[in-house]
């Protein structure tokens, strides 16, 4: 197992590797000047010459990546072209924010999914099936820009339930930066108005966010029971007389996990690489406005810290996601 | 004890939305899209949002007041003079006793020079303003005493544009000891002035979250008494989303609005609108490099009679945006309202017939794929020209690419047409005659190989005329000439729509985008 994991991990590395190369050399085919875009239409020749002496953006391909490689191996992301500030620093900031939204949008995704494709499951073909599996429909085709410019003006403008935007309140402070994660941080201060606010704050982007995970969760749930559900064992558990529900989560939804196990992976996955239209449309500081930010001005080295840091958590979330499918089922063994 | 805590909670909410109402009247909430902003420095800072702010944390020698870019008020400095001096002009500023920074330490000369000083020293994106076209060098700044500064620029450069220059935050005088204090290896004090500020501004930064908001509190010690508490610049990038905010009072201020929303807003009467004026120039740049058609003068002025600029500006620019046709934007000195070009494509025909173009001609038309002012894509407005020209046999082929890609193309001398957006880097007519109309200054004129004697000698004359009334004259004959035969078709001067609170007051905002907080109320 531990000797599995170390090669595992070799792998992440390697993938990492893959990453900054493809990046770059994507980069690369763009045919545009980053000092043009960096300085804009007033720049003088003069100008931009600094600009692209300053970052090294003067010296040939090959050498601009073996220097950031060179220093990519000593832990520098490099300087973002656009904030001038070190990527690292700026990922710091951007994406506790990130982590905030897509790990609340993931547990709605999964406490509102998973139930509701179980229910769907017992009784196919009837009302709840029906009604779940609509509202999956609805809930997978919605788009996001839509549905939450809906719950704006419905929740926030019209019934003034919750805020429009942001994650605080304009008026309060928040905690100190321990996390980077209001909520948590919050919690930590032991301040609660602000735990209360940045909470309130967090529901509509992490509800717009969810509904299309929890909406496939739903689907896959339901699928996967159905057909765990019409297996002999089953029968065979139900005729001895075994409880319902022992039936329902110890015997089906247990045998139907694996799938919905690499389903959830992947969803995670997908949240934590940044929400540009649910970060952009809530005002959420997070690293998908980052990242789209910087691709727009041509910030190479913002963009491959970014790129860089999601592939190691999708690497890392895929991982943990086979790992776990050992604790779930007996007979797969890591050598 | 779980009661308890209930009860305790409770209490708690109250208290803290009994206290966020009291802040309310004295805390105003300004929202938009503040997500170009780097730096609070005011000598590195030349992003949009950046001014908009530090030029409510520093204050300038010189200033511009109200919506007028045309007089110099004083600012730090109650008086000062321009004289020839040899081969340079001297400017020796008289500073106002007993203005203080927020650390509560004197105004003095020295740290106008220190604060001149270094912004040549940091070399920033705004430097080129000091450096260039002031050709203003370290120690040409001099503290003759505690309350006198003396500058020294070349006489080759304008001492017009060098005070204009002044206003902008690159101008901003810092606290000279507090900035050394938190200098660190050799960079005045830059990494700490990103997110602190040590100005003598009538507001204070009190912190900056990225990508969520500013917040300003009022200085104690400023000259300049605010009428506000509190500043909260929120960031908000989504346009659908500021109406949202404004309209359910999250904000006070929309700035950025859509022409659809300001229309929507200015409907309801807890709110109002304002068109802010820009000095920006949309506008399309023939390059008439010999061979190809725009070098005949009749092809240019065929352009312009083929535009049909009234319907630009009230159809797809739902008015915000003013019609304009000369090379200096309205509220600069030198602005020429003449609007001789009406829409006609028989008389562009005619020019193209005695051109040599009977049958007319094609060309590229190139422009970025983001938008143009007035929040406008650029290439709806490409293809609003393209069906006008098609009326006077011009066909347009409309080339959209990213922005920073055209402005390669453009730079490079190599399209035909280019359609974009122009604004002066500082508020002086200088920021565009010379760039339009001189060739040597290797900017527009130049991309549009425009080498035109007469106007590069009016450009040069009016920028180094020191007297207004004789400088005007000079840009009177500079933009009839342009009008008549440079490379531009000028479209529209774009505004900036903006919603309030019907509660805000005094807010005024000049052309060149400056807002002073401290004039801005609210009501309860």
């Amino acid at each position: 197992m531990l000797s599995y994991i170390v090669r595992r991990l070799f792998f992440v590395l390697f993938v990492a590797w893959g990453v900054t190369f493809a990046t770059f050399f994507i980069a690369q085919v763009v045919p545009v000047d980053p000092a043009i875009a960096a300085l804009g239409e007033n720049a003088r020749e003069e100008q931009l010459e600094e600009f692209r002496e300053r970052y090294g953006l003067n010296k040939s391909k090959l050498e601009q990546y073996l220097i950031y490689m060179g220093r990519l191996i000593s832990g520098d992301l490099g300087q973002s072209l656009r904030t001038g500030r070190a990527v690292a620093e700026d990922l710091r900031e951007f994406f506790p924010a990130t982590l905030e939204l897509s790990l609340a949008a993931f547990v709605f995704a999964v406490l509102l999914g998973i139930p509701a494709g179980i229910v769907a499951a017992l009784r196919p073909n009837r009302a709840p099936d029906v009604a779940v599996r609509v509202l999956a429909l609805l809930g997978g085709a919605t788009p996001v820009f839509f549905s939450a410019v809906l719950m704006q003006y419905l929740l926030a403008q019209r019934l003034d339930l919750l805020p429009v935007q942001g994650r605080l309140d304009g008026f309060l402070f928040p905690p100190p930066r321990v996390t980077g994660m209001m909520g948590l941080d919050a919690l930590l201060a032991r301040d609660w108005t602000v735990f209360l606010d940045s909470l309130e704050h967090l529901i509509l982007p992490a509800f717009v966010l969810g509904m299309f995970s929890a909406a496939i969760l739903a689907r896959m749930t339901r699928a996967t029971m159905l057909e765990v559900l019409a297996q002999d064992y089953i029968r065979t558990a139900r005729a001895k007389g075994a409880v319902a529900s022992s039936v329902i989560f110890r015997h089906a939804l247990k045998n139907a996990s694996l799938p919905i196990l690499t389903l959830l992976g992947s969803l995670l996955g997908g949240l934590l690489s940044g929400a540009v239209l649910t970060e952009t449309i809530f005002s959420w500081p997070g690293i998908g406005r980052y990242v789209t930010q910087s691709a727009t001005s041509l910030d190479f080295p913002a963009v491959m810290g970014v790129t860089l840091l999601v592939g190691l958590v999708y690497a890392l979330v895929n991982l943990v996601t086979d790992l776990l499918y050992a604790f779930l089922d007996p007979r797969i063994r890591y050598t | 004890m779980q009661r308890k805590f209930q009860r305790l909670a409770s209490l708690g909410i109250v208290l803290a939305s009994l206290a966020v109402a009291q802040d309310r009247t004295s805390t105003l909430i300004y929202g938009g899209d503040w997500s170009d902003l780097i730096t609070l420095d005011p000598q590195v800072s030349y992003e949009f949002s950046g001014g908009l702010i530090t030029d409510n944390l520093y204050e300038t020698l010189v200033k511009f007041e109200g919506a007028d870019l045309s007089t110099l008020k004083p600012g730090l400095a109650e008086s000062w003079k321009v004289e020839r001096g040899g081969d340079s002009w001297v400017i020796t500023f008289k500073l106002r006793k007993g203005s203080k920074f927020s650390t509560g330490r004197e105004v003095t000369a020295k740290d106008v020079v220190y604060s001149f000083d270094r912004a040549i020293q940091l070399k920033g994106p705004s430097s080129f303003l000091f450096i260039d076209i002031a050709q203003l060098k370290v120690g040409g700044t001099k503290a003759v005493d505690p309350y006198t500064v003396e500058v020294r620029i070349p006489k080759t450069a304008s001492p017009g544009s060098f005070l204009s220059i002044l206003t902008f935050n690159i101008g901003g005088i810092v606290d000279s000891e507090e900035v050394q204090k938190h200098a660190k290896g050799g960079d005045f004090g830059k990494e700490w002035l990103t997110n602190n500020s040590a100005g003598s501004g009538p507001f204070r930064l009190v912190r900056w979250d990225r990508g969520s908001q500013v917040l300003l509190e009022a200085n104690p010690n400023a000259r300049l008494k605010p009428k506000l508490q509190r500043i909260i610049m929120r960031e908000i990038k989504e346009p659908t989303v500021l109406r949202t905010a404004l309209e359910s009072g999250e904000i006070d201020i929309a700035e950025g609005l859509t022409p659809e929303a300001l229309k929507a807003i200015a409907a309801n009467p807890r709110f109002k609108t304002l068109k802010a004026d820009s000095l920006r120039l949309n506008y399309m740049g023939m390059n008439v490099k010999p061979g190809s058609p725009f070098a005949n003068p009749k092809v240019r002025e065929a352009m312009r009679w083929a535009v049909n600029q009234d319907e630009l500006v009230n159809g797809l620019v739902q008015g915000n945006g003013t019609k304009i046709q000369t090379i200096i934007p309205k509220g600069l000195l030198g602005y020429n309202n003449a609007l001789p070009y009406k829409y006609d494509p028989t008389r562009a025909k005619q020019l193209l017939a005695e051109a040599g173009y009977p049958n007319g001609f094609e060309f590229e038309l190139l422009t970025s794929t983001g938008l143009c002012g007035g929040g406008i894509p650029c290439q709806d407005i490409a293809a609003k020209i393209q069906s006008d020209l098609a009326k006077a046999g011009i066909k347009a082929n409309i080339k959209a690419i990213a922005n920073a890609e055209a402005l390669k193309i453009y730079r490079a001398q190599n399209h035909q047409v280019y359609l974009g957006g122009w604004s002066p880097d500082f508020p002086d007519p200088d920021g565009n005659a010379t760039p339009l109309a001189d060739f040597a200054a290797k900017s527009l004129a130049w991309r549009n190989v425009w080498e035109d004697a007469t106007s590069s000698k009016l450009a040069n004359q009016g920028s180094l005329e020191t007297d207004p009334s004789k400088r005007a004259a000079l840009y009177k004959l500079l933009t009839d000439y342009a009008l008549k035969s440079g490379p531009y078709v000028i479209l529209y001067q774009p505004s900036i729509p903006l919603g309030f609170s019907a509660k805000v007051e005094g807010y005024v905002r000049n052309a060149q985008g400056q807002v002073r907080f401290e004039n801005i109320s609210k009501q309860p």
